[in-house]
């Protein structure tokens, strides 16, 4: 009779307690965003690059010229209307002591149907879209074949990256940066980085 | 015929452009490999689309790059951690077996041998003999006679 009573017990339970799992598990997926895309270069060094600035003639920047600092990735776009929004926000951040290196972005060019590019009408625009929304960045990296971006794992625009004074990438964020998204996500690391610097 | 024609030139077109896609290729081989690599590979912008369907930026950039180092003979592996060291697992459509992802590879067969393993514990179960007392049939008895009854009872009923 015991055994009777238990396996009934039992057969209450194990329902139940798979019930609960499921309640967690889909509860978890109400707040996962399935755009949040981690690259797979989280914990090693910056890809190795050699690109031109995006608004001087004749200067280029390298990884080596990154190290020694800790520093935000910015990729961004004036096509991209997310990086409109975010880069208000990014200016307030470089007013508080954060260093931000924008990587632009080039979409659509493709040198087999546009020729050559022309670089002057890019910097006019990025210049006055700059002027409205603040500038946010030390520089900008002009990325017109997308290769430091496909080294980095950037699928879109925007997305940040956290790299540290050894050249490490520790964070990686797809999608706009916010006051909210800034604290939960990048200032622990951030602050712990500058005291350890300091 | 001139209908004729048209289809005829048409098939032609297509013709053309088959070749000149399969010439990118120095072999089949290299071909085949790239078609099974744009199948395999996962669009990281366009989610559940691999980047042979998709037309986003980034899986144009996947596929290019993809080009490149099949003509460079690498290997499909090499290709396929080329892409995860960038983009991370989620650009391969097989996840590999780790501590995350360990669920999904065990829970299924989990899930085989436990509903197995209850057929077997129910059927033991059910073979058991069990005891048949005098009393047992005399209740059995006694439950056919009534139930023969009543049924008799409402066939005649329906009969009326």
């Amino acid at each position: 009779m015991s055994g009777e009573n238990k396996n009934s017990k039992l057969m209450f339970a194990v329902p139940l307690i798979i019930f609960f799992l499921l309640c967690i598990f889909l509860f978890k997926g109400l707040f996962s965003n399935p755009r949040e895309l981690q690259t797979g270069r989280l914990g090693q060094e910056m890809p190795a690059f050699n690109l031109p600035d995006l608004m001087q003639e004749n200067k280029n920047w390298s990884e080596k010229d990154l190290l020694g600092k800790v520093y935000l990735i910015n990729v961004w776009g004036t096509w991209c209307p997310t990086c409109l929004v975010e880069l208000p926000y990014l200016t307030k951040l470089r007013e508080r002591g954060v260093e931000i290196i924008g990587l632009y972005l080039e979409q659509g060019y493709d040198p087999d149907f546009d020729g050559e590019f022309n670089i002057q009408a890019l910097r006019d625009e990025v210049s006055q879209m700059l002027a409205r929304t603040g500038n946010p960045y030390q520089y900008n990296i002009f990325d017109l074949n997308r290769s430091l971006a496909f080294d980095l794992g950037v699928s879109g625009a925007p997305e940040t990256f956290l790299v540290d004074s050894k050249g490490v990438i520790l964070l990686h964020h797809t999608g706009d940066l916010n006051e909210r998204t800034w604290r939960a996500k990048f200032a622990p690391k951030f602050t712990e980085l500058k005291e350890v610097k300091l | 015929m001139k209908y004729f024609l048209f289809v005829l030139l048409m098939g032609f077109s297509a013709l053309t452009f088959a070749v000149e896609e399969a010439q990118t290729f120095d072999n089949a081989q290299q071909a085949q490999l790239f078609k099974e690599l744009s199948l395999e590979l996962r669009c990281p912008k366009c989610q559940n689309q691999n980047i042979a369907d998709s037309n986003a930026v980034v899986a144009k950039d996947l596929r290019d790059k993809v080009i490149e180092l099949v003509k460079l003979n690498k290997s499909k592996d090499f290709i396929v951690e080329y892409m995860i060291d960038r983009y991370g697992y989620f650009v391969h459509y097989k996840p590999p077996v780790t501590a995350s992802t360990l669920v999904l590879w065990v829970v299924p067969i989990l899930f085989v041998l436990f509903g197995f393993g209850s057929v077997i514990f129910r059927q033991k179960k059910s073979a058991v003999e069990q005891e048949w007392s005098e009393k047992d049939e005399a209740q059995l008895t006694k439950l056919i006679s009534k139930y023969q009854d009543s049924s008799s009872q409402m066939k005649q009923e329906s009969g009326q």
